[in-house]
């Protein structure tokens, strides 16, 4: 009997195994790991891939290029300055419709805009930045938007807000808002005018299905369906790429992109993400972003420009690449990553950090910070420097592993140190109340620089910032480019900003990370990277590839994209199943199938022993 | 609940000896119940200041890198609450629970009655389909190996239990899935990789849907009834071997019972009450959720939701699924109180 229900259990699974019908959609299944969506509302979540489930549903009024993540016109098709930079004024394209066919207009700009500008509110709390200065936003007709500006904004024209259709929307009040699903209810998908239709999931949930939308004004998308399947473990989500339940699986590490590139079928590689990891010092913790109290208990040493600067001298990073990321990934110089070629400024040979114990001792002998009669450094005033605390996230193996590597490098410079662990909010509270001397962690940065930029001004002490950074000079670098309307002027303030943050040292930057991702390349091709070339395919800025990926089967030429290459190609082997596993993993099953055939063979014993009595 | 409705209970008037034991009775249902409701109550105030200590705040452990202006973190603040003093926050949190209000997740920005509602389901599924199914088994595996102790299948059920009891969760989880959700050498991969759902599944309602749960719950509820087995088959074994020397055994088997007979209707009886005390326990845990299995297998579950509701820390999500998880012991432990008071009257003073 319990076989019986064995088979009648695995039923499903073979029927679903069984091949497709040649008229069944085309679903592009993708394995997601990590955070899951935490919103479906545009105006509230803040994790990775709600953006993504947003950049499906919604349009933007400007896009990222493929290529350099530069804003390129998307709902907008041209936008005009006024010559004092105070309007800005958007055309809107015509004759786009909201998937339930009410046009989308400039007023449904505006409208969207207005709810993030409005005082206080929620919607405020996600996009606020992007319309830093905005004084009024106004839709004279249906196809032009105009922003008035209180000082000129340089990081417009971009404006990555999800334009929600007014119909809709202004029927959701202020205090509703903050509570607003917007998901699918009653089969209906949820209305917004992108590519693709929600019309299945919810936020927290596991599972999240689009539909195309067949009339969308860019083009129908070549697949039928996006579905999302979250995954809370990476090793089941390889196996199902392996398996063949998931199409692309994103956000795996570098041992099992190695471990997938030598799969049939797969195509697996390490894109270069626009994020970076940094130790960083404590630059003198204060208690609020005035610096009118000095907070915590930072050593002398980290506070001193000089001594941080000299242990960039101390950091072999190619072998923290190497050892720690398993090679994924790229040495880091500055916060502002290299993806980001025009804004991103790259030490000259003479500037730039190499590791070099001699030179670093040399520094910090200048410095003051001689070796002392027992051997290990002191301060310039001749007091022992003691221990310094390098904190880790226990939540994060390279944290840990960066620190480790850190804390080896600073003992052959004489300077005694400590690992010690933390779970990322604990970290926060530390970092907050300034008890600590260095730590680990990392940033994505987006493709205009001004918010990062911004974290290391004296303002955002006790707000973003962690290293509690303060430099009147770069301080008036940065506002100078805030507001500077000649392009060409602010990529020169913000490499001059990135020169000051390089001398003094507040981050040392260790590594540009990158991230692991694997397709099936037998069932779908043509995607591009973003950057091109060496950026990611998915859970890029923007969702170029879902519109124009397209199935093996398909095998017309890729749609053409000006100046992008490397889309993936159909490879030629068509083997889906995996057909050998490790002898452990046979083990294991063997043991599993022996164990519940001996439950049925005891059952079966424990009824001839009672006929026999 | 339905007990006090029991016919014992109603029938009191009419006999004078079932008076006396069904008014000892109700009184002792009226503490028991009273103290539960007290242990409940102190469990929701522990359950807001347990939590207040845990580290960070959501505006800067979800806000990093998004929140990027005071005005912004402000604004968040003022939305969820954050904004209050912990004394205000303690007296809102009173104040919606009276009215059955759960509050808000900062995380998620949902009800935490319906994020909690959302993974019952599939807890309830998982972890008390499993819990049921290792006390079937573990119970008789236990009967069988006390009965016949020393012999061959004792030493290979104690001997199975115990090594499934000492193998990590999670590898045995992991091992199944590559074994029989990949495949390997001529087996096919039989089973889903994870999740609860296949998602082109339309109405999970339908037979086709119900069929497809099923097929995905097989990995995850083989694993974890493996991994309670060992609770039940040893805690039933030893219980029934200390009864195997009782003289009452040797009547019965002298009045010239079957074998069976003494073992179920008299020795399995006496020896069952521990097993029960640890059934109920167990039942009660079931709302905890299975955590490590839950990640494994990647199903949405009530453990999934509190451990990722720390790092934040989603205090209202906490506060929730601690409740439900505290009812969820209080109450078991209730129904096994009053089980005892009436099969066994000296329990009650």
């Amino acid at each position: 009997m319990a076989l019986g229900l064995l088979l009648a259990v695995a039923l499903p699974g073979l029927a679903t195994g069984a091949p497709a019908q040649s008229k069944s959609p085309v679903v592009f299944h993708v394995a997601m790991l990590g955070e899951g969506v935490d919103s479906l509302n545009p105006f509230l979540g803040f994790q990775a891939p709600s953006y993504e489930m947003w950049g499906l549903t919604y349009d933007y009024l400007t896009g990222y290029s493929m290529k350099d993540m530069s804003p390129e016109p998307d709902l907008a098709t041209k936008w005009t300055t006024s010559p004092d930079g105070l309007t800005w004024t958007f055309t809107v394209r015509s004759g786009v419709k909201f998937s339930d066919g009410v046009p989308l207009t400039a007023h449904d700009v505006a409208f969207t805009f207005d709810r993030v500008l409005a005082k206080d509110s929620v919607e405020g709390t996600n996009w606020l930045s992007y319309l830093n200065g905005v004084k009024s936003v106004t839709a004279p007709d249906d196809t032009t938007v105009v922003l008035k500006l209180s000082k000129p904004v340089a990081t417009l024209p971009l404006l990555p807000i999800p334009i929600v259709p007014e119909h809709i929307w202004k029927n959701i009040s202020e205090s509703q808002m903050k509570s607003y699903p917007a998901a699918p209810t009653g089969g209906k998908p949820v209305v917004g005018s992108g590519p693709f239709l929600l019309v299945q999931g919810s936020a927290d949930g596991s599972t999240f299905k689009f539909e195309a939308n067949k009339t969308y004004w860019g083009g129908a998308p070549h697949i039928d369906q996006v579905i999302f399947q979250f995954y809370k473990n990476e090793d089941s989500a390889v196996q199902a790429l392996i398996k063949g339940d998931a199409d692309f699986v994103e956000g795996i590490n570098a041992l099992s992109v190695k471990r997938l590139q030598s799969q049939p079928g797969v195509t697996a590689h390490n894109g270069n993400s626009p994020g970076f990891d940094e130790i960083a010092f404590n630059t003198g913790s204060t208690s609020d972003s005035k610096g009118t109290k000095k907070i915590g208990n930072p050593n002398p040493a980290v506070l001193d420009p000089k001594f941080r600067h000299a242990l960039g001298y101390a950091l072999n990073l190619p072998q923290l690449i190497t050892k720690v990321y398993q090679g994924a990934g790229l040495p880091g110089t500055t916060i502002v990553p290299p993806n980001y070629t025009q804004y991103h400024w790259e030490p000259p040979a003479s500037e730039k950090f190499t590791f070099d114990l001699t030179k670093a001792g040399q520094l910090l002998d200048a410095a003051g910070y001689k070796v002392g009669s027992d051997g290990w450094r002191t301060l310039p005033d001749g007091k022992p420097i003691g221990t310094l605390r390098l904190d880790a996230r226990s939540d994060s193996p390279t944290s840990l592993n960066t620190m480790d590597y850190f804390r080896q490098w600073l003992k052959d410079l004489h300077i005694k140190s400590q690992v010690s662990t933390y779970s990322s909010s604990q970290l926060t509270n530390v970092i907050y109340k300034g008890d600590f001397d260095t730590f680990q962690w990392g940033w994505y940065v987006e493709p205009d620089p001004d918010s990062m930029l911004s974290y290391m001004t004296c303002a955002q002490r006790q707000h973003s910032s962690d290293s509690f950074y303060c430099n009147p000079a770069y301080d008036r670098l940065y506002n100078a480019q805030h507001v500077e309307t000649d392009h060409a002027k602010r990529v020169q303030d913000i490499k001059q900003m990135q020169q000051i943050l390089y001398q003094d040292s507040p981050y040392l930057v260790t590594a540009y990370s990158a991230i692991g991702e694997a397709v099936r390349s037998d069932r779908f091709h043509c995607l591009v990277t973003q950057p091109n070339p060496g950026g990611i395919w998915l859970e890029q800025y923007g969702v170029y590839n879902y519109i124009h990926m397209k199935p093996a089967s398909d095998t017309s030429a890729c749609d053409a994209a000006p100046g992008l290459t490397g889309a993936v190609k159909t490879t030629s082997s068509g083997s889906s199943s995996s057909k050998t596993g490790p002898f452990l993993i046979g083990v294991g099953a063997v043991v599993v199938l022996a164990l519940v055939g001996g439950g049925i063979v005891m059952m079966r014993r424990r009824t001839t022993v009672q006929d026999r009595e | 609940m339905s007990l006090v409705a029991d016919p014992g209970l109603v029938a009191d008037s009419e006999e004078p000896g079932a008076r006396s034991r069904g008014r000892g009775y109700g009184s002792y249902v009226v503490a028991k119940v009273l103290g539960s409701v007290g242990s409940l109550l102190f469990m929701l105030l522990v359950n807001f200041f347990l939590f207040r200590v845990l580290p960070g705040n959501a505006a800067q452990t979800l806000g990093r890198g998004r929140l990027n202006t005071p005005a912004q973190v402000a604004a968040f603040n003022k939305a969820y609450g954050l904004n209050h003093s912990v004394l205000d926050q303690f007296w809102i949190f009173l104040k919606s629970t009276a009215h059955g209000d759960l509050g808000l997740s900062v995380k998620y920005r949902l009800p935490v009655s319906q994020l909690i509602v959302d993974r019952l389901w599939p807890t309830l599924l998982l972890v008390g389909v499993s819990t049921i199914l290792s006390t079937l088994i573990g119970v008789y595996l236990g009967i069988r190996g006390a009965w016949n102790r020393g012999s061959v299948f004792d030493k290979v059920s104690t001997g199975t239990s115990l090594t499934l009891y000492a193998m990590p969760e999670w590898w045995l989880g992991l091992m199944l899935i590559a074994g029989l959700g990949v495949g390997f050498a001529f087996v096919p991969g039989l089973f889903p990789t994870g999740g609860l759902h296949s998602p082109d599944i339309v109405d999970t309602n339908s037979v086709h849907g119900i069929l497809d749960t099923i097929w995905h719950l097989t990995l995850p509820v083989i694993t974890l009834t493996l991994a309670y087995l060992a609770e039940y088959s040893l805690i039933m074994r030893s219980s029934l071997l200390d009864e195997l020397g009782e003289d009452y055994l040797q009547t019965a088997r002298a009045k010239g019972l079957r074998d069976v007979v003494v073992r179920n209707r008299h020795a399995v009886r006496n020896a069952l009450l521990p097993t029960t005390t640890v059934i109920a326990l167990n039942i009660g845990f079931v709302v905890s959720g299975a955590i490590t299995i839950e990640t494994v297998f990647s199903i949405p579950g009530l453990g999934q939701l509190s451990t990722e509701a720390i790092s934040t820390p989603d205090f209202a999500v906490l506060q929730g699924t601690f409740l439900v998880a505290s009812a969820g012991v209080i109450g078991a432990n209730l129904i096994a109180n009053l089980i005892y008071g009436w099969l066994d009257p000296r329990v009650r003073t």
